[in-house]
């Protein structure tokens, strides 16, 4: 198969085809009680459009990938790639040691003698000896082993029920801190402010967990093992994304205040939806009062990957800006929403939606709120930030 | 104080196969197919010599258009006096059959 941008196109649209099929899957076999015929048809049907966009937005992202550094690949044959992708994931002081394998790749003539090297090269980069050396990584490995272990029993003690939550936790962001041993990369905070708002917001969202389950310790069933899990790996990518100072991710400062700005304004507005009581309002003033928070949540949102984009002249600042948009409003709206939750139901027994229901809903609640802006929000920014890229020509480079 | 640490045969190799011509620069593939070392093993040595100051390094530009800039190798000043400690040791280890296995050599 010749790897051109078509072949990679389909392939990646098949691979998220092939994802949200398995999802479907185990969303059905795993669910208690099991769905009937028409909800599963309407399950599939949302997944489907789930899978439509997640496409259509990882079909936008390569074509822009292909057209600066994925060009260069469909030049190489198979163990040059290998090689490369190999290499691009070195750290920044072993670059040069992979840019040397490269070019001594480009003088090996046959296609065995080509595969063997390319082959033996990625061994050695994988087997890197990590920058502190081998002991600090023994070190780090046995202390984040030590606080998994810790963790578990320490918080399942203190706060029952979030045990689970606690060692995935742990050990997500263990496996950070590993990995930051093992492939250290020069520090780029370019915007240090969202990024320490997003800590906040993580360590925010993890506080009123606790509170809520101590407050409401029978809302533990709210919480199963796999939620537990899922909202530990939300926070963990969160966390993640906003203080390992990803390439990608870390360059652009005004990518980063747009989104937090927007992610700041997102959780207001959200705490303003919650918080205006329209008791003994007329239909029309209620309506005029609330409607407007939808379309300017929607707006608030998309703005920054549409902003960044044309300011820039960058599909990458798009990606940047939408990437921030979701890291700061994940926790930022998780945090408005467990407290608001207590409150509303404390007055009326109510849910955050006004539907009347067990205070626990809210935990799942604000769980699937979580969900819907990671994969429904961000995909949707993904393609506003390409459609806008589609209309702007890149900034032209001045000769030096 | 300075660690001793004992080389590998195939570092020991390498040290002596820059040693033989030591103001040529060379290839790493070049020495991969003299010493018949895979490059897996051959980078992770010249990277490590390199870091102790033993090798120097520079890119060769001189390269076929459309190809990569390849990367040269040579030893330093330091590289040259490991070389001939290499060389002295292993004579004596060749005349004295029961030479002190804790016995090292400075830096690789």
């Amino acid at each position: 198969m010749r790897w051109t941008q078509r072949a990679f196109q389909t392939v990646t649209t098949w691979v998220v085809v092939t994802v949200c099929a398995l999802l479907f899957v185990v969303a059905l076999v795993t669910a208690d009680p099991l769905p009937g015929p028409g909800q599963a048809v309407d399950a599939a049907a949302r997944l489907a459009i789930l899978a439509v966009v997640w496409a259509f937005a990882a079909r936008t992202v390569l074509r822009h990938w292909w057209s600066g550094p994925g060009s260069r690949l469909s030049t190489m044959d198979p163990p040059a790639r290998l090689l490369a992708a190999a290499v691009a994931a070195l750290p920044e002081r072993r670059r040069e040691w992979g840019m040397a394998m490269t070019a001594e790749l480009a003088e090996v003539p046959d296609r065995s003698t080509r595969w063997r090297f390319a082959i033996s090269a990625v061994r050695a980069t994988i087997w890197l000896p990590p920058a502190g050396g081998w002991p600090l990584l023994t070190l780090v490995a046995a202390a984040v082993v030590a606080s998994v272990v810790v963790a578990g029993p320490a918080v399942g003690a203190a706060v029952p029920g979030l045990t689970v939550f606690a060692v995935a936790f742990t050990a997500l962001v263990g496996a950070m801190a590993l990995r930051a041993v093992v492939r250290p990369r020069r520090l780029r905070l370019p915007a240090p402010a969202p990024s320490v708002l997003v800590v906040l917001g993580v360590a925010a969202s993890i506080a009123v967990t606790v509170i809520f389950l101590r407050r409401e310790p029978t809302t533990v069933k709210y919480l199963p093992p796999a939620d537990a899990v899922f909202l530990a790996v939300v926070l963990a990518v969160c966390l993640g994304a906003a203080v390992t100072a990803q390439r990608w991710l870390g360059t652009n400062r005004r990518a980063a205040r747009l989104g937090a700005g927007a992610g700041v304004a997102l959780a207001l507005c959200f705490l303003l939806e919650t918080r205006i009581d329209t008791t003994g309002l007329t239909d029309t003033v209620q309506g005029l009062l609330t409607l407007p928070l939808v379309p300017t949540a929607v707006a608030l949102f998309f703005l920054p990957a549409l902003v960044a984009t044309v300011a820039d002249r960058s599909f990458r600042s798009g990606v940047q800006a939408a990437v921030w948009t979701v890291i700061t409003t994940v926790p930022l709206t998780y945090t408005v929403w467990l407290p608001e939750g207590l409150r509303r139901h404390a007055i009326d027994g109510t849910l955050l939606d006004g539907a009347s229901g067990p205070v626990g809903t809210n935990l799942a609640d604000a769980r699937w709120a979580l969900a819907a802006i990671l994969l429904v929000g961000l995909p949707l920014a993904v393609i506003i930030a390409g459609s806008a890229a589609a209309t702007t020509r890149p900034t032209a480079t001045p000769a030096s | 104080m300075t660690r001793l640490r004992r080389p590998s045969a195939q570092t020991v190799a390498v040290v002596f196969a820059l040693a033989d011509t030591p103001a040529a620069w060379r290839y790493g593939y070049q020495l991969c197919q003299q010493l018949d070392i895979k490059p897996g093993t051959m980078y992770p040595i010249l990277m490590r010599l390199a870091d102790q100051g033993l090798l120097e390094t520079d890119w060769d530009s001189e390269v076929p258009a459309g190809r990569p800039p390849r990367h040269l190798y040579r030893l330093t000043g330091s590289g040259r006096a490991l070389a001939t400690e290499l060389a002295a040791a292993r004579s004596a280890a060749a005349a004295t059959p029961h030479i002190d296995p804790k016995v090292g050599w400075q830096g690789a």
